[in-house]
């Protein structure tokens, strides 16, 4: 080989370099076309008036500054408040124990290494626990207080459908993951599905159904400190009503001791979690 | 029983398992003492009515398919807002992120501790208190809504790209600094290429909770099918309700499904 044609051969691997980055530049440039259009239109078929979007800043501006600052504490402490605070828990723990009770079954069922049948029970659980997750969980508590009527226990079913969507998902994976010699070993014996699953499934995924249910827990009462914004019991109820007669301040002050309590229940939930392993 | 049986197991003394049986008692009437205050007392059985009138109450919610093909063009105003309150997440999330890795955050106590604290109260407020906020500040439609799913998802954006942050391998970095390149070079080939898969992911999780989340802030009046849902329950049509909620929970499954086989092609 001459060093011409090696040449030439490092020129032709340049050039098709070269027309490769061409084509590179003008995908990119398609590409973000078309990103740009797609903006356009998603904004015009949301029908959001840029220049609204534009002043907005100074209404939220005065918002955070005049109308939500300082909250209001004193309101919290008012003894009607706190009953709704010790409502709201109440609800929380008693869904969510509710909706462990039937997760942890279709968590069995629905998962495709140990279901006692696959053709049959084993879509039936996992339909349970898709449509319990898509379901909207305050979409689903309006339905239930026309149903029930206003009041906690139509929160609590609420907590319940989304606690078997939350826990079911998770158990059903650790399940999924658990090791099978010791599931057969146990079917070995001759023991039925019930004893399979005492014996040979619950003590593989105890600890980590622990977890997931102090999890839930921690989650189902995060849902339910706004489930009284549809009238199924708690504090939601009094923060709506302090919203919509523009008493942003008492308002506030719920928010604040939402925020509080969220971060307490995780702390503990956290606490719990790292105490049990 | 022989003396044998009654020799205690070292691991378990009787007086721990005694504490634990106490502890499940404990809760049990702490359980049983809730359900008597909710569903005893402050439930009304009464005026509720009969199993069988309930079942008829419920059975009004059954959807009526002949008005699903006008809940199709809400749906596709939830997941349009749902992509903007993501994008603006993700947009935030990445100046609060640096701020909130301990690895990198400047002024160290002072920006970190800001950034964590943003992170803690977007992740402990409700997306529809934001709503609620939004829409007094600035009244009703998509645009509050697309801002509160926006505030709500940038705390686990943020948290998460932390993370991300935080656990970046420092081998590659190290090379590219033995390279000579400056801070900014390192920054963009040494940790962009380490975060950017888990953060991709992390973008279409956070995508299809934000699915999940537009769909319920019209309930609010900020924008999305909510509204379309406020609607028909004020004006008692309880079987277009019934469609609606039909019409979501398809589309969350639906975006469920393409969210997992997207990441877990990914990963």
């Amino acid at each position: 080989m001459t060093s011409d044609e090696m040449t030439s051969g490092i020129d032709t691997i340049h050039q098709s370099y070269l027309a490769d980055r061409r084509i590179r530049r003008i995908w990119k440039f398609v590409i973000l076309l078309m990103t740009l259009t797609f903006g356009v239109w998603t904004v015009d078929v949301l029908n959001i008036p840029i220049e609204r979007v534009l002043r907005m800043f100074g209404p939220l501006a005065t918002m955070v500054t005049e109308r939500l600052m300082p909250p209001d504490l004193y309101y919290v402490m008012e003894p009607l408040i706190l009953a709704s605070i010790l409502e709201t828990i109440e609800m929380s723990v008693l869904g969510v124990v509710g909706g462990l009770l039937i997760a942890m079954p279709m968590a069995w069922l629905g998962a495709w290494n140990v279901t006692p049948n696959r053709n049959f029970i084993y879509p039936m659980a996992r339909a349970v626990i898709v449509v319990a997750r898509a379901v909207p969980t305050l979409m689903w508590a309006i339905l239930l207080v026309a149903i029930f009527g206003f009041g906690p226990f139509a929160g609590t079913l609420a907590l319940l459908k989304s606690t078997i969507g939350f826990a079911g998902k998770l158990m059903a994976e650790q399940v999924e993951a658990i090791d099978m010699e010791r599931v057969d070993a146990v079917r070995a014996t001759g023991a039925n599905e019930i004893q399979v699953f005492f014996y040979g499934i619950l003590p593989q995924v105890k600890p980590a159904w622990v977890g997931i249910s102090i999890y839930s827990w921690d989650s189902g009462f995060r849902g339910s400190t706004i489930l009284g914004f549809v009238g199924a019991g708690g504090m939601g109820l009094y923060l709506r009503a302090q919203i919509s007669v523009m008493e942003y301040h008492t308002a506030m002050g719920l928010i604040t001791a939402v925020i509080g309590l969220v971060i307490l229940s995780e702390a503990l939930s956290h606490y719990l979690r790292h105490k049990l392993y | 029983m022989s003396d044998a049986a009654r020799v205690e197991n070292p691991l378990r003394p009787g007086r721990v398992i005694l504490r634990r049986y106490a502890a499940y008692l404990a809760a049990t009437l702490a359980v049983l003492a809730m359900a008597q205050q909710i569903i005893v007392a402050e439930t009304d059985w009464a005026r509720m009515g009969s199993a069988a009138e309930l079942l008829r109450e419920a059975a009004a919610f059954l959807p009526n398919l002949a008005f699903m093909p006008e809940v199709l063009f809400p749906l596709l105003e939830t997941l349009l807002m749902a992509l903007w309150g993501t994008a603006m997440a993700v947009a935030l999330s990445i100046p609060i992120a640096y701020l909130a890795a301990k690895n990198i955050s400047p002024f160290y106590p002072l920006a970190y501790g800001f950034g964590r604290g943003v992170i803690v109260l977007s992740r402990s407020t409700h997306e529809i208190i934001f709503a609620l906020l939004f829409v007094s500040a600035l009244g009703l439609g998509p645009l509050p809504g697309i801002l509160a799913l926006g505030c709500r998802s940038v705390g686990f954006m943020a948290k998460t790209t932390a993370e991300a942050i935080e656990n970046v391998i420092p081998g590659p970095i190290e090379a590219i600094e033995a390279t000579g390149a400056g801070p900014i070079k390192v920054f963009l080939f040494g940790v962009v290429p380490q975060v950017f898969p888990i953060w991709v992911g992390n973008v279409i999780f956070q995508l299809d909770i934000n699915l999940r989340r537009a769909s319920i802030l019209g309930l609010v009046g900020a924008g999305g099918i909510g509204l379309m849902f406020a609607e028909k329950m004020q004006m008692l049509e309880y079987d277009k309700a019934g469609s609606v909620v039909l019409g979501i929970t398809a589309m969350v499954i639906v975006g469920e499904y393409f969210s997992n086989r997207i990441r877990t092609r990914l990963i």
